[in-house]
């Protein structure tokens, strides 16, 4: 059996084994911590940042999908400058996010939507030039809009280690960046035949599926409050 | 306090390209010496010099080695970072070009230290010219029989500002993207192909000859209570003398830029390179220690003819171009910066500008999951700091002239 680790959650003191990361204990204990690359069945990649806590002693806010729990931990799961923070990384991410909710298919379910819902995120504070790339739709089993996508990298960890078919990567640095297919062509092979992995993990509209005639939009129309 | 050669004690004395020449100046002496001792002597020996890493983090060398000697598995590794990418930064250089030997030695001390059968030598790619002079070295010293117990191998960089990272060095070493990866786990128990490793900058391992030759004591004098030691300065820009100079740490700044260099004229001091700090000219009395300012020891000057908002604005730029684009913060931080920055160049800033450049400095400073997005926001704090006023006045201007 794995060795119990004794730690300080939001001023409780909580067991949890050896091993388990904050954001396991987190959600064990019936705490909810935002996350949007962070996937249960696939490897942590530490990207979006969403899921930072306060850990005391510690220079920077850690992320809570990929730190291990340690003896004595003392740590702040949603003090105001972890939420501000959060905050801010969201609204980062909305910067160069393409307006086009409306329109868009995955309006009703998108996760991005969702957490700045939750996050109460209002008007834009951050300017930035958009994502426009053109809407890759020539498979006719996935359609890909990179406009859309926040880089989380599920759709990459999730043809690496589900599919297991290595179709997708990342190219580009920095702004730029983007996950391509082969020397960035429009997506079309063979071995997407069959697989919905990657659209089934993607949290915004970045993928989807070639949409059928009179098909509906999916989910109930999401109110947003604040 | 003068300038004392340590690390450049063999520049310009030897022959680069023969090992003779290297012999006959107490060359291997410090790994003869180390041989005769066990590996955790010399740690201990590394550990009492209180000798700290010179690649700008200032992480205790022997704790490092420490940690890696210890931790459980055969097979270990030793990365000499030679990935000089700070701008403003040719130390790195100019030791490598002028005495690749005491290097080739150095790592030969750490890698019996820590049991590492395997070192490699990271090699920035725009040092492309370098590599067979160190070759050459390597060469020579397995030839004289010094490389018995490991092995070297040269590995080029393909041109990326994070793979000066530790953990994204690591991966370009893998053959994978240059991109950080999470920490923990550290590179002490989980490193270059889930190894243990030391990854130390080529200044950091200059120093180890001499200290293995002249022993801790002899080190631990020279510096500050935490800082040991000599530092090796790049200093470049607006300076009649620019240069490498080494000084003993705890020196002032005054006496590397104005008595060394001979800068009259100086508006702001960038220290440390593009993630570094950016100090006017009333800080010049600031000691150059880990405790206070250091860096990977770039200095670039700055006179009263340059812009402030201008120096900026290029840093961030660089930022933003090398930024690996795998975390948010800095993805899309250097790049709300960076065209923040540009409408204050192009006279459209704005004072909730200046708030947002606040807000977004310490979220990014708070959440980047590297150095590079953490350390980002520096320049900017900094003019901020010190330099309201070049903001302020473009603000005003703004109001005045009417389109």
């Amino acid at each position: 059996m794995a060795k119990e680790i004794e730690v300080t959650l939001n001023d409780n003191k909580v067991t949890g084994a050896e091993g388990m990361t904050i954001l396991d204990l987190a959600r064990a204990k019936g705490i909810d911590i935002p996350t949007l690359c962070y996937v249960e069945d696939l490897l942590p990649t530490g990207a979006c940042r969403l899921c930072v806590v306060e850990v005391e002693g510690s220079r920077t806010l850690v992320a809570s999908c990929h730190t291990p729990i340690a003896p004595g931990m003392v740590i702040q799961t949603h003090s105001p400058r972890v939420i501000e923070a959060r905050r801010q990384i969201v609204e980062l991410m909305l910067a160069s996010h393409p307006d086009t909710c409306l329109v868009c298919d995955k309006a009703n379910i998108c996760e991005l939507r969702k957490i700045a819902a939750d996050l109460d995120i209002g008007l834009p504070r951050f300017r930035t030039r958009k994502h426009y790339f053109a809407i890759e739709d020539v498979s006719p089993y996935l359609v890909r809009d990179m406009s859309k996508c926040v880089l989380c990298r599920r759709c990459i960890r999730g043809c690496n280690e589900i599919a297991k078919k290595n179709v997708l990567g990342m190219a580009y640095r920095g702004f730029d960046s983007k996950v391509v297919v082969d020397c960035d062509e429009a997506i079309n092979t063979e071995a997407c035949r069959d697989c919905d992995v990657c659209v089934s993990l993607c949290p915004v509209g970045a993928l989807s599926k070639p949409r059928k005639v009179e098909e509906k939009r999916r989910g109930k129309v999401q109110v947003i409050k604040g | 306090m003068p300038e004392k050669r340590i690390v450049l004690r063999n520049c310009g004395v030897i022959d680069p390209r023969d090992m003779s020449s290297y012999l006959a100046h107490d060359g291997f002496k410090g790994l003869e010496k180390a041989l005769s001792l066990t590996p955790e002597q010399v740690i201990e020996e590394v550990k009492t010099s209180g000798l700290r890493g010179r690649g700008g983090a200032g992480f205790p060398a022997g704790m490092k080695w420490e940690l890696t000697r210890k931790s459980p598995g055969d097979e270990k590794y030793l990365i000499c970072n030679a990935d000089e990418g700070e701008v403003g930064t040719f130390k790195d250089r100019y030791i490598l070009q002028n005495d690749p030997f005491s290097l080739v030695e150095a790592i030969a001390i750490a890698g019996y230290a820590i049991g590492a059968k395997k070192g490699f030598i990271y090699l920035r790619a725009e040092y492309h010219y370098l590599r067979p002079m160190l070759a050459n070295a390597i060469d020579q010293a397995r030839a004289k029989g010094f490389l018995s117990h490991m092995d070297i191998e040269i590995r080029m960089g393909a041109g990326a500002y994070v793979c000066g990272e530790e953990s994204a060095l690591m991966e370009s070493i893998e053959g994978k993207r240059g991109e950080v990866r999470y920490r923990p786990p550290f590179p002490p128990t989980k490193g270059l192909f889930g190894k243990p490793t030391v990854i130390n900058n080529v200044e950091t391992l200059m120093n180890i000859p001499a200290i293995m030759l002249n022993g801790a004591r002899w080190f631990n004098q020279i510096g500050t209570e935490r800082s040991k030691g000599t530092k090796v300065f790049s200093v470049a820009g607006d300076v009649p003398r620019p240069g490498v100079y080494e000084m003993v740490l705890g020196s002032k700044l005054r006496e590397l830029v104005q008595d060394l260099a001979g800068a009259t004229d100086i508006k702001a001091i960038q220290i440390g390179g593009a993630t570094g700090r950016l100090i006017p000219e009333s800080m010049l009395d600031t000691p150059l220690a880990f405790e206070n300012l250091l860096g990977a020891g770039a200095i670039t000057v700055f006179n009263s003819h340059r812009d402030i908002i201008d120096i900026v604005y290029r840093t961030m730029e660089f930022l933003a171009e090398e930024s690996c684009g795998k975390c948010v913060p800095c993805r899309q931080g250097t790049e709300v910066m960076v065209e923040t920055l540009e409408r204050f160049m192009h006279g459209e800033g704005e004072e909730r500008d200046v708030k947002v450049l606040q807000e977004l400095s310490s979220t990014m400073m708070l959440t980047s999951l590297c150095g590079l997005g953490q350390a980002a926001p520096n320049p900017v704090i900094d003019s901020l700091q010190y330099f309201k006023d070049a903001y302020e006045s473009r603000i005003k201007a703004r109001g005045e002239v009417k389109v």
